[in-house]
């Protein structure tokens, strides 16, 4: 007896599995009418479903979770759109592709969402992007910086800056600061840091009109604490800055290890020094460098970010000390997306795509927002912070042509 | 009930009538008449993991080789069909740093070539791996594969011209029916059955069960261990090459060692030296944690919301569920058994099954 039912169980478990997902009458053909309808109508009615794919466990759980923050509290301030509640469908994707691409597709299949948010990490971003074009289901990155994301693909759009802008942003910084020479570090399989390492490379070099501008290009791997080789051979060069973009985990490593050897040079991070471990784990040695950041609480560029930095500091308080800035990107991803469908007048995903292209000088928290061709925010204006003592603090705007 | 199961006729019967139920439930799944996009998508990645599983059972379970190189052999495939797969005009996007090596750039080739292309050099690796490492015993051998995958993984970041190193590739080619999938992983387990049913098979056993006695029968050790070892990783690369036209992109970091654990599971929860066990666990492991995902979203009760249900608990309750399985099922679902229906019939009639249960296989 015991068998059978056990059997019976396992039984019903496979079964779950199908009966829990209703009949799917959207067979994703890419003829994309408007009059197919893409909310059944069993499905409950009041209720308007946002899907949000982030890491929350794995390598980025902890990006992932302040990006949600940020998702979460926007949907407190707007909780509705069309006249009806919306409710978010958080999904984990464990920082890893093949997750990602069951999560999403149960965002979409089994939870028929409308638009979705996400993700902290390029990689996972890129992952989902073939399955999001073919269902048709909008969707707005809010931090992932990579060009691939939203290249070529009609549905993917995102809230933040591209790899080369920010690249561009770094180099031009350097320029303007008498900079003539670089020398670059980066993560040996790290996509992030691979790619904007390399566009700092090229901008630079476009800049400087030198090719011999960039006086050394030095990698190390996953999980490498001693950076004293890479640092050494660079201090023999002297540049005048040194370019690292780099996990927040191993930047004050390099910082302190370089200030150890005694390297004077500017040091230069992209968005993701924006920590406080950094300042925590490199303590005086992290007085004066430079990294570049999407947003800056102390300086909000619009009406909406003024409220969010009130609101949100208040919502924070006793957890992070200063507002992540993916925080204030998933916020603004999740106001995009709510304006267009409030502008769609439908839950229809080429509807709302259409209204998210015409999404013209919105004004969200990290600036005014507008897409180009590609989906892509079209910003030209990128924070730079620097610390001093032992603080975040904004020392100029820099804007790139 | 009994009389009639040793009754041939009544057996294959049964046989055919699973076939047909399988072949059916995939037939209705695959013109889309039930189920959806999620549930297709999770039944391939199953049949997926159950070919590699399968082949790392082949070289673990059955000839006693502990190889965990199977992460490193599915990148070899995975990326053989990502490079050749991918249309020649959206490869200059893909490249964007560094530009596709020029002689690749120009070769495209149809899906099922680039699949037994990297199967065969996922097994020409593995032969050249396997004559100095094979002659490795247990966890040294363990430890030596584990380090070849990882210098392919690394290899693989490095070889920017060719695979785009950190960024990886993505636009490959989708396959639009489950077919491709369930097919191969037909097919492949169908293949590598017949190989351990044969006098090769029975010779991986002994060399499991005893080296130094296979040895004394005339087995050459060498020879059948870099055999079992090529075969495995011929379908484990098949295997990664499915994966990538599954996921539409590959990257050196969807390879990392931690992948080779998935299967290690799956082997021992169906039973090292089972097939079907095998089989059985890939699916009931992929599809589990699927279902489990209900522990990683807020769960009120009465209009409370439980603390306990946040994102991150349903790998919490997977290990427990392992931890329990593991406990009372020490030998895996079915241990070196196959499923067969007097299995079955017995496991339902509460019997001790008896000694003799190769005949009948039905899977």
């Amino acid at each position: 007896m015991k068998r059978i039912i056990s059997l019976l169980l396992s039984l019903l478990m496979v079964l779950a599995l199908f009966t829990a997902c209703t009949p799917a009458n959207n067979n994703g053909d890419a003829n994309g009418e408007p009059d197919e309808v893409v909310e059944p109508g069993e499905e409950d009615a009041d209720v308007i479903k946002i899907g949000v794919f982030e890491p929350l466990t794995g390598m980025n759980g902890g990006g992932g979770l302040q990006e949600l923050g940020g998702i979460e509290y926007a949907n407190k301030m707007y909780p509705e759109v069309l006249g009806k509640k919306i409710e978010l469908v958080v999904v984990d994707n464990k920082s890893d592709k093949g997750e990602a691409t069951t999560a999403v597709t149960r965002l979409i299949e089994k939870d028929k969402v409308v638009a979705i948010i996400g993700s902290y990490g390029s990689a996972v971003s890129i992952a989902a992007g073939d399955i999001i074009r073919d269902a048709q289901v909008p969707t707005v990155a809010p931090s992932a910086t990579n060009p691939m994301v939203t290249q070529g693909n009609d549905f993917y759009f995102r809230a933040c800056f591209l790899d080369p802008f920010q690249g561009e942003v770094m180099a031009t910084y350097a320029i303007e600061q008498g900079a003539k020479t670089a020398a670059v570090i980066m993560q040996n399989g790290d996509d992030y840091s691979v790619g904007l390492a390399n566009f700092f490379i090229n901008a630079f070099k476009k800049l400087t009109g030198e090719e011999a501008s960039i006086v050394d290009v030095s990698e190390f791997q996953l999980n490498e604490a001693d950076f004293n080789a890479i640092l050494t051979n660079i201090k023999a060069k002297n540049p005048d800055v040194i370019f690292a973009p780099s996990a927040a985990t191993t930047a004050p490593l390099i910082i302190k290890q370089a200030r150890d050897l005694g390297i004077e040079s500017l040091i230069m991070g992209g968005d993701t020094w924006e920590n406080p471990a950094v300042i925590d784990v490199a303590g005086e040695d992290a007085e004066g460098i430079v990294l570049s950041t999407f947003f800056d609480e102390n300086d909000p560029a619009t009406n909406e970010a003024v409220a969010f930095v009130e609101g949100y500091k208040a919502e924070l308080a006793g957890k992070e000390p200063i507002i992540p800035a993916v925080a204030a990107l998933g916020y603004d991803a999740y106001i995009l997306v709510r304006d267009a469908i409030e502008r769609a007048g439908s839950t229809d995903g080429v509807a709302i795509r259409d209204a998210l292209k015409e999404t013209k000088d919105f004004e969200g928290v990290t600036g005014i927002i507008n897409f180009t061709e590609e989906g892509d925010a079209d910003k030209n204006v990128a924070v730079i912070k620097s610390v001093q003592d032992g603080q975040f603090v904004f020392i100029d705007s820099v804007e790139v042509k | 009930m009994m009389d009639k199961l040793n009754d041939k006729k009544s057996k294959l019967f049964l046989n055919l009538l699973l076939i047909a139920v399988f072949a059916a439930i995939l037939i209705l799944l695959d013109t889309k008449t039930i189920g959806d996009a999620y549930v297709r998508r999770i039944l391939n990645l199953s049949a997926i993991y159950a070919i590699v599983s399968v082949s790392m059972n082949l070289v673990n379970g059955f000839t006693g080789l502990f190889s965990l190189g199977q992460a490193g052999f599915m990148a070899i495939g995975a990326y053989t069909v990502a490079i050749f797969t991918v249309p020649l005009e959206a490869r200059a996007k893909i490249f964007y740093i560094i530009p596709q090596n020029p002689v690749l750039a120009q070769i495209e080739l149809p899906f099922v070539i680039a699949l037994i292309l990297g199967g065969l050099l996922a097994a020409l690796v593995a032969v050249l791996i396997g004559m100095p490492v094979l002659r490795l015993k247990s966890d040294y051998l363990a430890i030596a594969t584990l380090g070849f995958s990882e210098i392919i993984r690394i290899v693989f970041t490095n070889i920017k011209s060719i695979t785009n190193g950190a960024l990886g590739i993505k636009n490959i080619p989708i396959m639009p029916t489950m077919w491709v999938f369930f097919g191969v992983a037909i097919i492949s387990i169908g293949l590598m059955w017949l190989l351990i049913n044969s006098s090769y098979g029975r010779a991986f056993k002994a060399i499991r069960e005893d080296e130094v006695a296979a040895e004394a029968m005339g087995i050459n050790l060498f020879k059948h261990k870099v055999m079992s070892f090529s075969i495995g990783a011929f379908f484990a690369g098949i295997g990664g090459g499915l994966l990538a036209t599954l996921f539409a992109t590959v990257d050196p970091n969807q390879f990392y060692f931690p992948v080779t654990y998935n299967f290690l599971l799956i082997i021992v929860l169906g039973g090292m030296g089972s097939i079907s066990g095998t089989i059985i666990a890939s699916f009931v492991v992929t599809i589990g944690l699927e279902i489990l995902r209900f522990f990683d979203e807020p769960l009120a009760l009465f209009g409370v919301n439980i603390p306990l249900f946040r994102p991150g608990l349903r790998m919490v309750v997977f290990s427990i569920l392992l931890m329990v399985l593991v406990l009372f099922f020490r030998n895996g679902l079915l241990g070196q058994k196959e499923l067969s229906w007097k299995l079955v019939f017995d496991w339902l009639s509460g019997k001790k099954p008896i000694k003799k249960t190769d005949e009948g296989g039905a899977a």
